[in-house]
């Protein structure tokens, strides 16, 4: 009987949280079928009416469509390619001697320490002079450079932990050192690629600042940028509901894609954690 | 929307990009590559000089306007990219509005590959002072001794209200042009006013009184963007200007020791400060943001609020039917003020300027000239409900009670327009005195130490010998 | 069967390197350079000032208010959030007793982590602009809470006085941070060999000294992990204050960051030397915590060991 009674006492506690976590998102649903003047009214008040042209109103002109396509397109490039670059970097550096491999490492690893902003306006000039200023390209290079510090950090203690026995017999089997990484290290290190991916997909789908200097396009602009610029106009033009209804527009696919992965995402995330 | 031509090296080839590679890293490390690149002059590309063309644009050539997208929207400046393709049939106008010009802008500047036309506007804009000292922007005199658009007979010149050239003027040369007519005061709904049998106080000692009055009606006296304190200095420095006279601005302005303590400067500190100890500003104001704030006020949870004349255009589409709000000048402080009661605080805002970097000048001029036309200040002033600085161009408008009132404020201010500098030369200096005017607003400082405080950081940059120092 | 060596390494660390080197190490390289000039951003030339800029900082009331600021985040976010996170994580993995003495994962555990760590998902925009309202005084979500449930007369206008806005910046950072590492923990914790756990149980060690004799020293090595990425999330905040707080960085300096002050002075009054140089002992600041963290990581390995 006690232990039922603490159990009530726990679940209380952890529906708390729950409370705290989905009461904001919740809230931010329900302003955004509100009317303006009912957001003014009080916080608590349902909507009389669900007023879905403000959802309209914030697809059609604050284009969040766009640039949720532009976000998919620069994550999803920069992703691809800084798994790829990252494993081989980490590979070469945890699984083969040579002069500067130290060297190499540390500078990649100190990568991961510099505050952005110190480079934003010289990296304004290289992104600039390979012509590549508010491109998608340009944006993902820049993405993947900045992700790859992390990414062979983060690797490199995986493929040490590797047996060496198993590239050995590759090799053995006529492997070249290419294959090897393919065929046989690359997916013995699943856990560890799905682990940092997640970590790079939130990182990146965060990026803030870079996109603000790199991406000056308004027709180019990523989430982050558009709900800025949403916040700031919408702001200007004091129109609140449809603020909130291009907030939850902006969640909604990061919620389905969770919804519909969440165990590969929490999984891929611990295994990577507690190695 | 066209590609700008800097931009249209998308695909490079894999030589280019390598060798751009090395070069910018290489280059980079060892001389700062970042500081190399920003000072050449591009070569001007010109046109004939016709009379159709005074300018000599480039036919053929598109031009890029990159304009701040805020209070004002920006149909007035798509207006006037419609009339420049009118007179340039071969270009296109790549328009963009914006917020943030700065952060947008400030590496394209340091890149020299500006646009050709840039409204500097709004939270967030490029320090002007900084641009024209960097030799960043084109010098407009030969835009104000064009012929007019609307009469080749008249230089853009003579059609602008007095003071907007002065006002563009930095160090000897016309680097920008403001577009909007600005002036500040004090908002309030004259159907509620009406209502309650209020009338608009000439004095702040009657403000005050008036203040315990509509307390009485359940209805907070006043409201303020608090989020931004920047709103609450300009009637608190109003006061002060009017109160000690043209001198105490320019002691002020000048960096003088113990500007911020002279007499009326702290006696307007005080009165402003009075409406927190009497309890007459809205509760939790000192959180909001300009729109929470306006908004509170247009559901007349409060009776007045601070704001410069662009207000109106800012609310119309929240602003209940017969609302009728209207802008007065800010009561007078003393019985002695040195300057008549409708002095207003006053200046124009809006800045257009041509980078001198831009890949179209010309065409950046001639753009400008169309903005300055008669026919686009008019749908300026219908769309935006602002007064433009082109002479003449609310004839015949029709306007609404707000728009009104500021045109009324402004004809009876005459010669009486007064405006502060050291925001625009000392922005250090600004961001301490919205820092402690925030502080005063919640009580946190008294007047003393408000002065105390920002007397010291006045000072700090006096002496500070690295901050370019300007007279007046 | 070693031959072809060269050609692998040359071939696969080409790429990687060189897009580092172009677009990470040749700006931080410049930036280190332009923290001793005078650079304005705007115009061609930059004259060398030597030190100037870094004793300047010192006497920077802005910088060292944003120093003070990042600093106490640097002490409570990182020590809330692991704290909240290892009790919720404790709860979810061996909250449940069940009738034969063991211990197990608490019910709808799974439900729960999902709901905790979505909030990790929401990008820094959204989280800004999502708080901004929550705290606003008059129609806010926390305000019209505390009124809910009686407690009005608490209601502030948490982002306009001193004392609260910082804490207000650090609760959206908890708030979106603890979910996941209470899934991180959790998962660390669910790794405890079964066996360990229960023969405490049998000893009669209790709830609370199971947790600090066993399942803390176990995670402890996830703990410290978790103290490096809380560190440097707390070392920002940029674009939290930039979006959410009065002026921004107010009210009265009280959320100034150092990510602010830098941005400021580079866009805002033109002196992109002097903000390299807050740049540069930014830098310094986070190689500091992060060598300290990791060498206590590392002694705590071989002790454990």
């Amino acid at each position: 009987m006690k232990s039922r009674l603490s159990d009530a006492v726990l679940h209380l506690a952890l529906l708390g949280w729950g409370l705290v976590v989905t009461l904001p998102l919740v809230w931010a649903v329900l302003s955004s079928l509100k009317t303006d003047a009912e957001i003014f009214a009080s916080p608590w008040s349902l909507p009389a009416e669900p007023q879905w042209d403000n959802w309209v109103r914030a697809w059609q002109e604050a284009s969040i469509g766009r640039y949720l396509l532009n976000t998919v397109i620069v994550v999803g490039g920069a992703l691809v390619l800084v798994m790829l670059l990252g494993s081989l970097t980490a590979y070469c550096l945890a699984r083969y001697e040579f002069p500067g491999n130290r060297a190499i490492y540390y500078a990649l690893v100190a990568g991961m320490l510099f505050p952005v902003f110190l480079a934003l306006v010289p990296l304004f000039f290289v992104v600039d002079r390979l012509g590549m200023l508010g491109t998608y390209h340009g944006l993902i290079l820049v993405y993947a450079a900045y992700a790859l510090p992390f990414t062979v950090f983060f690797l490199h203690a995986f493929f040490r932990g590797l047996p060496t026995s198993v590239s050995e017999a590759a090799f053995i089997d006529g492997c070249s050192h290419t294959a090897a990484f393919f065929k046989v290290m690359l997916p013995m290190a699943r856990s560890g690629m799905v682990s940092v991916g997640i970590f790079n997909f939130l990182g990146l789908w965060n990026q803030y600042l870079l996109p603000l200097v790199l991406n000056p396009d308004p027709d180019r602009y990523v989430l982050a940028q558009g709900l800025a610029a949403l916040a700031v106009s919408q702001g200007y033009s004091s129109d609140f509901s449809g603020l909130f209804a291009g907030l939850i527009i902006a969640i909604l696919p990061v919620l389905f894609a969770y919804v519909l992965f969440q165990r590969q995402i929490r999984s891929g995330l611990t295994a990577g954690a507690v190695r | 929307m066209t590609p700008r031509p800097s931009h249209a090296r998308i695909n490079p080839t894999r030589r280019t990009l390598l060798g751009g590679a090395t070069a910018a890293g290489a280059a980079g490390l060892l001389s700062g590559c970042v500081t190399a690149g920003g000072s050449d002059e591009s070569d001007e590309a010109t046109g004939a000089v016709t009379e159709a063309n005074p300018l000599g644009v480039p036919e053929g050539t598109d031009l890029e306007v990159v304009m701040f997208n805020g209070g004002y929207g920006e149909a007035y400046t798509q207006h006037a990219a419609e009339v420049y393709e009118g007179l340039h049939p071969e270009a296109t106008v790549d328009h963009q509005g914006i917020q943030r010009v700065g952060e947008t802008l400030q590496p394209r500047f340091v890149a020299g590959e500006p646009p050709d036309v840039v409204d500097n506007t709004g939270a967030g804009r490029l320090d002007i002072a900084q641009l024209a000292a960097s030799d960043q922007l084109h010098d407009l005199t030969e835009l104000l001794d064009a012929p007019s658009l609307d009469d080749p007979a008249v230089p853009v010149r003579d059609t602008l209200l007095p003071g907007v050239v002065e006002d563009g003027t930095l160090d000897g040369a016309v680097r920008f042009l403001n577009y909007s007519s600005v002036v500040w005061g004090i908002w309030y709904s004259t159907s509620l006013f009406d209502a309650n049998g209020w009338t608009y106080p000439d004095t702040w000692d009657d403000m005050l009184a008036l203040c315990e009055e509509i307390k009485q009606s359940g209805i907070a006296p006043w409201t303020w963007q608090g989020k931004y304190p920047e709103y609450m200095v300009d009637p608190l420095q109003a006061m002060a200007a009017k109160s000690g006279g043209i001198d105490l601005v320019k002691a002020v302005d000048n960096l003088e020791p113990d500007a911020w303590r002279q007499d009326a400067v702290l006696a307007a500190a005080e009165a402003v400060h009075r409406l927190v100890t009497d309890g007459h500003i809205m509760e939790g104001s000192e959180a909001l943001s300009h729109t929470e704030a306006q908004n509170s006020w247009n559901n007349g949870e409060a009776a007045f609020i601070p704001c410069g004349s662009w207000l109106e255009g800012e609310q119309q589409e929240v602003s209940p039917e017969g609302f009728d709000m209207v802008m007065a000048p800010v009561p007078d402080l003393t019985a002695s003020d040195a300057m008549p009661f409708g002095a207003l605080q006053g200046t124009s805002s809006e800045s257009f300027l041509v980078p001198s970097q831009a890949a179209n000048t010309r065409g950046g001029l001639d753009y400008l000239r169309c903005l300055f036309s008669t026919e686009v200040a008019r749908g300026f002033a219908e769309t935006a409900k602002a007064l433009p600085v082109v002479l003449g161009a609310t004839e015949g408008v029709e306007m609404t009670s707000g728009l009104a009132s500021v045109a009324d404020a402004v004809g009876s201010a005459g010669e009486h327009i007064f405006g502060y500098k050291y925001r625009l030369w000392y922005a250090p200096l600004a961001k301490a005195v919205d820092d402690a005017t925030g502080e005063l607003l919640t009580g946190r400082l008294d007047p003393e130490e408000w002065g105390d405080r920002i007397q010291a950081a006045a000072d700090e940059v006096a002496d500070d010998d690295s901050v370019t120092k300007y007279q007046r | 069967m070693r031959h072809g060596k060269n050609r692998f390494l040359v071939g696969a660390l080409a790429a990687p390197l060189l897009l580092y080197g172009v677009f990470v190490v040749s700006p931080y390289a410049q930036a280190f350079y332009l923290a001793f000039t005078d650079w304005n951003g705007l115009s061609g030339q930059a004259e060398a000032v030597g030190l100037a800029n870094f004793t300047a900082l010192w006497s920077d009331r802005l910088f060292l208010a944003a120093l003070r600021n990042n600093g106490l985040m640097l002490l409570a976010v990182p020590l809330l959030t692991i704290v909240l996170a290892l009790f919720f994580a404790a709860l979810l993995t061996m909250g449940r007793s069940d009738r034969h003495g063991g211990i197990g994962g608490i019910q709808g555990s799974g439900a729960y982590r999902i709901v905790y760590f979505f909030p990790q998902l929401l990008s820094v925009a959204i989280l800004a602009v999502l708080f901004q309202f929550i705290y606003t005084p008059k129609n806010g979500l926390l305000n019209g809470l505390l009124e809910a449930i009686g407690l009005g007369s608490l209601g502030r206008a948490w982002l306009a006085e001193p004392a609260w806005a910082l804490p207000a910046v650090m609760a959206v950072m908890i708030w979106a941070a603890v979910g996941f590492y209470v899934v991180l923990f959790a998962a660390a914790m669910e790794s405890i060999p079964r066996d360990v756990l229960e023969a405490a149980r049998l000893d009669g060690a209790g709830r609370l000294t199971t947790f600090r004799r066993i399942t803390l020293p176990f995670v402890w090595d996830t703990v410290q992990v978790a103290y490096v990425y809380l560190g440097i999330l707390a070392l920002d905040g940029f674009a939290l204050v930039q979006i959410m707080t009065v002026g921004p960085g107010g009210p009265d300096n009280s959320t100034e960051v150092i990510g602010l002050t830098l941005y400021r002075s580079a866009f805002t009054y033109g002196k992109f030397g002097y903000a390299s140089a807050m740049g540069v002992t930014l830098f310094f600041l986070t190689l500091s915590l992060t060598m300290l963290a990791l060498r206590a990581t590392r002694r705590e390995r071989v002790e454990v060991a």
